[in-house]
C-alpha cells in the first residue's frame, strides 16, 4: 500500500510539502535503517571471524 | 572631510542592516555557553567569534561577496580569509571534517566494542532518530536535502553534519552545525529525560555482568582495515569519514606510530578545531542565519537526538523479549549507540548507579558508544548515498 495516498499536499510556513518527498523521506527511513543493520551486521561477522581467527593463534602461544 | 567617510561607512551599513546586531547577539551567546555553561567551548568558541566577525559591515574578513535573486552567492575579487577558509577547507573537499576524523579515530579506542561486539546493533539502531527527523522535516515543508542534512544532526556527530549538509548543498548548514555542537553538549540532560519517558525504574535496575574476552592486537589492527574495506563496496559515499576515522584508528593500534598518534589526538584535531569552528561561522552571515527555518532547525534537532536514544532504548527492549533472564540487556546501554562519545557512556553508567548503586555499565555503554561512532558515520555515507537516489 502506498502510504502517501492519504497524505494532502499543502504549503507550510518553510515551503510547499508534496506527497513525493513523503514518499521519498518514508523510502530513505526504510532503506536507511536497513543499510545501516546491514553494515552493523556485516561488521559484527567481521569482529566474530576475527576473533576466532587470531584467538586461536593465541591459544596456541 | 571626505576622506574621512570611512569612518562612518561601517555605522551606516550597519544601520542599513541591523540584522547583523542580532548575530553580534547569538554570537555572544554562544561564546556564553562556551565560557560559562562549558558547552563543546571548543567549538562554540570560536563560532561565536566567528559569528561576530562576519557580521561586521564592510568586506572585512569576507570579501566582497555578492548574493544574487537565488541567493547563491559569489565572491568578487579576492575572497576575505574566512571566505577563503570556507572555500577551501570545507567547500571543494570538505577537510576539515575529514581531517577531524583522523583524529577522533586516534582518540578511539574499539577494545570494548571488539570483546562485546553484539553493542553493534545499538549503534545501528540509535540513528533511527535521523530518519524520523527527516520525515519530519519534511512534513514541515524543507526540501528533501535540507530535511537530510538536518535529520543528520541526530548523528550526535558535528563533523559529519557538516560534511553531509556541505555535500547536499543545504542552506542551513549554519544552523545545523550550531544544533549538533549544542545538544551535544546537552546530552547530560536530553538522554536521560528521554530514557526515562521510555523505560520502567525495574528496566532501568537490570543488571549486565561484564566479562570481556580479550583482544588480540592482530584484530585491532585488521578492524580499521577492513571496516574500510566493508564501507568502501557496501556504502562508497561513506568511505571518506569510515577511511578517515579509521586510518586515524590504525595509527593508533598499529604501536609502531606513538608520536603519529599524539600529534592526531592533541595538535591536528585541535587545529582543525579551531578553523573548523571559525570557518563555519561563514555560513552564519545574518541575511542567510536570521529565519524562521533555523529556529525549526534547532527544534527538529533536539527532536532528532530524542529519538535516536529512543531508538537505541526500545531496540534493546524488542531484543530482550527474545533474551532469557540473566541475558538480558539494560535499555538505557541501547541509548549509549549515539555518537557523542564518552559523554553518553558516562551518563548511561550515572544513571545506572542512580538506580542501583552497584550496577555499573560503563563498559558496555562505552562498547555502544563505539557502536554509535561508526552507526553515525555509515549513517551519512547512506544518507549521501540515497541522496543521489532521490534527488537526481
Amino acid at each position: 500500500m502506498n502510504l502517501t495516498t492519504l497524505a494532502v499536499a499543502f504549503q507550510s510556513l518553510i515551503g510547499e510539502v508534496t506527497t513525493e518527498n513523503i514518499d521519498h523521506s518514508l523510502e530513505l527511513m526504510g532503506k536507511g535503517m536497513l543499510g545501516i543493520f546491514i553494515v552493523m551486521v556485516l561488521i559484527y561477522a567481521l569482529i566474530v571471524g576475527l576473533d576466532k581467527l587470531t584467538g586461536g593463534k593465541k591459544e596456541k602461544q | 572631510m571626505n576622506e574621512f567617510s570611512f569612518l562612518v561607512d561601517g555605522v551606516q551599513t550597519m544601520a542599513a542592516n541591523p540584522k547583523m546586531l542580532v548575530m553580534w547577539v547569538v554570537g555572544a551567546l554562544l561564546i556564553w555557553l562556551a565560557i560559562e555553561k562549558d558547552f563543546e567551548p571548543a567549538l562554540l568558541l570560536p563560532m561565536g567569534f566567528g559569528a561576530i566577525l562576519v557580521n561586521l559591515p564592510l568586506p572585512g574578513v569576507l570579501g566582497n561577496i555578492v548574493v544574487d535573486a537565488a541567493g547563491h552567492t559569489t565572491v568578487v575579487g579576492a575572497p576575505g580569509i574566512v571566505t577563503w577558509l570556507f572555500q577551501a577547507g570545507i567547500e571543494t573537499s570538505e577537510a576539515f571534517p575529514l581531517l577531524l576524523f583522523v583524529g577522533i579515530g586516534a582518540m578511539i579506542d574499539f577494545g570494548p566494542l571488539l570483546s562485546n561486539p553484539r553493542m553493534l546493533l545499538f549503534g545501528g539502531a540509535a540513528q533511527f532518530g535521523i530518519f524520523l527527523t527527516v520525515v519530519l522535516a519534511v512534513l514541515l515543508g524543507f526540501p528533501l536535502k535540507d530535511a537530510m542534512s538536518i535529520g543528520v544532526i541526530g548523528a550526535a556527530d558535528g563533523p559529519t553534519s557538516i560534511l553531509v549538509s556541505q555535500t547536499l548543498g543545504s542552506a542551513y548548514m549554519g544552523a545545523i552545525a550550531v544544533a549538533a555542537y549544542s545538544y551535544m553538549a546537552l546530552v547530560p540532560v536530553i538522554q536521560p529525560m528521554a530514557i526515562k519517558l521510555v523505560t520502567s525504574k525495574k528496566e532501568r535496575m537490570i543488571r549486565m555482568p561484564y566479562n570481556p574476552k580479550s583482544v588480540t592486537k592482530t584484530t585491532k589492527i585488521l578492524f580499521p582495515i577492513i571496516v574500510t574495506l566493508i564501507a568502501g563496496m557496501i556504502a562508497p559515499d561513506s568511505v571518506a569519514l569510515v577511511g578517515f576515522l579509521m586510518f586515524g584508528n590504525l595509527i593508533r593500534e598499529s604501536g609502531r606510530l606513538e608520536s603519529l598518534s599524539q600529534t592526531a589526538q592533541g595538535p591536528l584535531a585541535n587545529l582543525i578545531t579551531i578553523f573548523l569552528g571559525i570557518t563555519i561561522a561563514f555560513t552564519m552571515q545574518a541575511d542567510r542565519f536570521l529565519n524562521v527555518g533555523t529556529l525549526i532547525v534547532m527544534a527538529l534537532g533536539l527532536f532528532a537526538f530524542v529519538f535516536d536514544t529512543i531508538g537505541g532504548v526500545v531496540f534493546a527492549k524488542i531484543l530482550n523479549i527474545f533474551l532469557p533472564q540473566g541475558k538480558k540487556i539494560n535499555p538505557m546501554v541501547g541509548g549509549a549507540g549515539i555518537s557523542a562519545f564518552p559523554m553518553s557512556a558516562r551518563v548511561i553508567q550515572k544513571m545506572a548507579l542512580k538506580e542501583d548503586n552497584q550496577n555499573h555499565l560503563l563498559m558496555h555503554a562505552v562498547g555502544a558508544n563505539v557502536a554509535g561512532q561508526i552507526g553515525s558515520v555509515v549513517a551519512g555515507g547512506i544518507i549521501l548515498s540515497l541522496a543521489k537516489v532521490f534527488l537526481a
